[in-house]
């Protein structure tokens, strides 16, 4: 298309009660003469339509003129339409019957908000009662597996092991160092006012082994590991790999998601013990530069300041922990239905629900340890 | 529509490598206005890295792809987006957004290109899905609710959006039964001869070929092989040529295609 590209336009001409239609209808500009054409309204019973200095007509410009016409005419009108091009008039009556064969349908509208209320709820009741089926069934497999040990996936949970817990090792070193760092500082401003300076072991050392260090490794785990478990398991479900996997006989149960739990289970308490290790020496550095506490003062100070048992809570949490966060993981994973749209949506809400809980477990944990006086 | 005498698409002595493995060595080929083209060839011979390139997804090694009189490789984004608007794809999976329905698809394009005002758009989508021949309740389903024969109408609605010259499909008949397959063609025909658009289109379907498509090329040995209508191609000595369309499946739909005309 050569021809000129200057923008559609009508101009009345009341002597002839004519329409001149100029310019090219073509769809990037036809914002303006859209305008001028719902305010026009002639008032005079036969109506000319001009279109010989029509320079370019695409659909939606023969729409809006064909729009025009059924206009006119509905209002009781008659409407000569002259001037225009045969290819234009193919065009024009191949809009015509498309229009004519059927308004689009109106999508429906929002339900009301009582409904919606009431649907919500509905959801979350099935997905919490989807959620206990599915830890149901894995125990099942697990159990299985346990039962015939040959048909574990070693090589799986070594891929596991290596990818969610060696990997990790980085961003979970740097991150736990910082927080023992800023332990001792905040700790470190008010023993200084009472001279307490050694009791900073104290503080750090059981903040980091029995609470932080643990939750500080799960939730590292559950943002790093737990939302790929899921994108990864609900893109096989959009490309029909996880049926693909059934039709073949192998249980994606067994396949994809014991391996993820057993490998978990095994690696968090790993990192948990590193992650311990790494928050302490960052409260040793953060002492010896602010408080004096040289670092042999301090390691002395640990063991009359811990007992081993608040070690063993701490790291005993974290295989709970890690089964949260693989199960959620993989439930997330196998609820995807559709498209990208719905992995993105399951990933965000895995690593929510995987951090809720393990915080929830936590909770639990410290009632459970306080009634037990650990 | 007026045609412009201009090639919508000419590419000239193109070279596509990618690391060490070359797939097109010296290949031209120019798509005539107002014509239905149809590239085939066999799988791997890059009918789709050609389609790529011609559509701007792609750069070649070497060589020159000229995009309605414009020299690709001199634009800037905004004149290269320009040169977008005239081209309508539709892709092969369709590849439409999964979180917007059929309508809102559609609308995507006008939305991001123009400032039509929301009704004006609102109709226009509606005035596409039904030029692409989906009934009117098509309109507010999602992709994941369409069959395979109304994805492709959907996603034809989506490329003629902003009323392309230039139409490209990618394997529309891939994943139809023979009947969606037929009716998706007679749209295909009925759409060039309507609204004037050229048509390029890579496939292996035969049936398309012969009922379809005006010129077909050759793609083999990493150059175009041949050009020219299927009743010559299918004479053509050239051993590649003679595989690909003397085989059982392409002297039956070669017969179809003359008891039929």
């Amino acid at each position: 298309m050569s021809t000129s590209r200057e923008p559609p336009a009508i101009e009345w001409i009341p002597e002839r009660a004519a329409l001149r239609l100029t310019g090219a209808w073509l769809t990037p500009n036809l914002a303006r003469v859209e305008r001028e054409l719902v305010a026009f309204a002639p008032a005079v019973p036969q109506v000319r339509l001009e279109a010989d200095a029509l320079t370019a007509l695409d659909t939606a410009g023969a729409m809006l003129l064909q729009r025009l016409r059924s206009r006119l005419e509905r209002q009781g009108k008659g409407v000569e339409l002259v001037g225009l091009a045969p290819h234009q008039w193919a065009l024009l009556d191949l809009i015509a019957a498309r229009l004519a064969a059927g308004e689009p349908v109106a999508p429906l509208p929002a339900p009301p908000a009582l409904e919606q209320i009431g649907r919500a709820a509905a959801a979350a009741a099935r997905e919490g009662l989807a959620m206990m089926s599915f830890l149901g069934v894995s125990a099942l497999a697990l159990l299985g597996a346990l039962r015939r040990p040959a048909r574990l996936r070693g090589r799986a949970i070594l891929a596991v092991l290596q990818n969610d817990g060696v990997r990790a090792m980085p961003v979970l070193g740097m991150l736990s160092f910082l927080l023992g760092v800023v332990i001792a500082y905040q700790a470190g401003i008010q023993l200084r006012l009472y001279g307490g300076n050694l009791y900073v072991v104290d503080l750090v050392s059981l903040t980091v082994l029995r609470e932080l260090g643990p939750l500080m490794t799960a939730i590292v785990v559950a943002g790093r590991s737990g939302s790929a478990y899921t994108a990864q398991i609900g893109t096989m479900q959009v490309t029909e790999e996880i049926d693909a996997l059934r039709s073949i006989g192998v249980s994606p149960m067994e396949l994809l998601v014991l391996p993820k739990v057993i490998g978990l289970v095994i690696a968090l308490p790993l990192l948990t013990v590193f992650a311990d290790v790494v928050a302490v020496f960052g409260g040793m550095v953060m002492a010896e530069a602010m408080l004096d506490v040289r670092f042999d003062t301090f390691l002395a100070r640990i063991p009359e300041a811990v007992y081993p048992s608040s070690f063993f809570t701490g790291v005993g949490k974290a295989p709970v922990f890690a089964a949260v966060i693989a199960t959620v993981g993989c439930y997330q994973g196998f609820q995807v239905r559709g498209g990208a749209d719905s992995v993105g949506r399951h990933t965000t809400t895995s690593v929510v629900q995987a951090i809720v809980l393990v915080i929830v477990a936590d909770a639990a944990f410290s009632v459970v340890f306080s009634w037990l006086g650990i | 529509m007026a045609v412009a005498s201009v090639p919508p698409v000419e590419v000239s002595d193109v070279r596509t490598c990618f690391g060490r493995s070359c797939i097109h060595e010296g290949l031209s080929l120019s798509v005539r206005a107002g014509e239905i083209l149809a590239l085939v060839g066999a799988s791997g011979s890059g009918k789709s890295v050609l389609l790529r390139e011609m559509i701007l997804l792609h750069r070649p090694t070497a060589g020159r792809v000229r995009v309605f009189g414009e020299e690709v490789d001199d634009l800037d984004g905004a004149q290269a987006n320009r040169l977008r608007r005239r081209i309508g794809i539709m892709f092969q999976q369709g590849a439409l957004f999964s979180s917007l329905t059929v309508a809102e698809n559609v609308a995507v394009p006008l939305r991001e290109q123009t400032d039509l005002p929301k009704g004006l758009i609102r109709e226009i989508a509606g005035l596409k899905v039904a030029l692409a021949g989906l009934p009117p309740d098509a309109a507010n389903k999602y992709a994941k609710e369409l069959s395979g024969g109304m994805l492709k109408r959907a996603a034809i609605a989506r490329a003629l959006a902003m009323d392309p010259d230039l139409l490209v499909l990618d394997e529309p008949s891939s994943g139809l039964d023979p009947v969606s397959a037929n009716a998706l063609d007679e749209l295909i025909r009925q759409l060039h001869q309507s609204l004037g658009l050229t048509v390029l289109m890579a496939t292996h379907d035969l049936d398309t070929l012969w009922q379809v498509a005006q010129r077909v090329a050759f793609l083999g040995e990493r150059r175009v092989l041949a050009t020219g209508t299927m009743a010559e191609l299918s004479a053509n000595e050239h051993p590649v040529i003679m595989e690909y369309f003397q085989g059982p499946r392409g002297r039956a739909a070669g017969r179809g295609a003359w008891s039929r005309g």
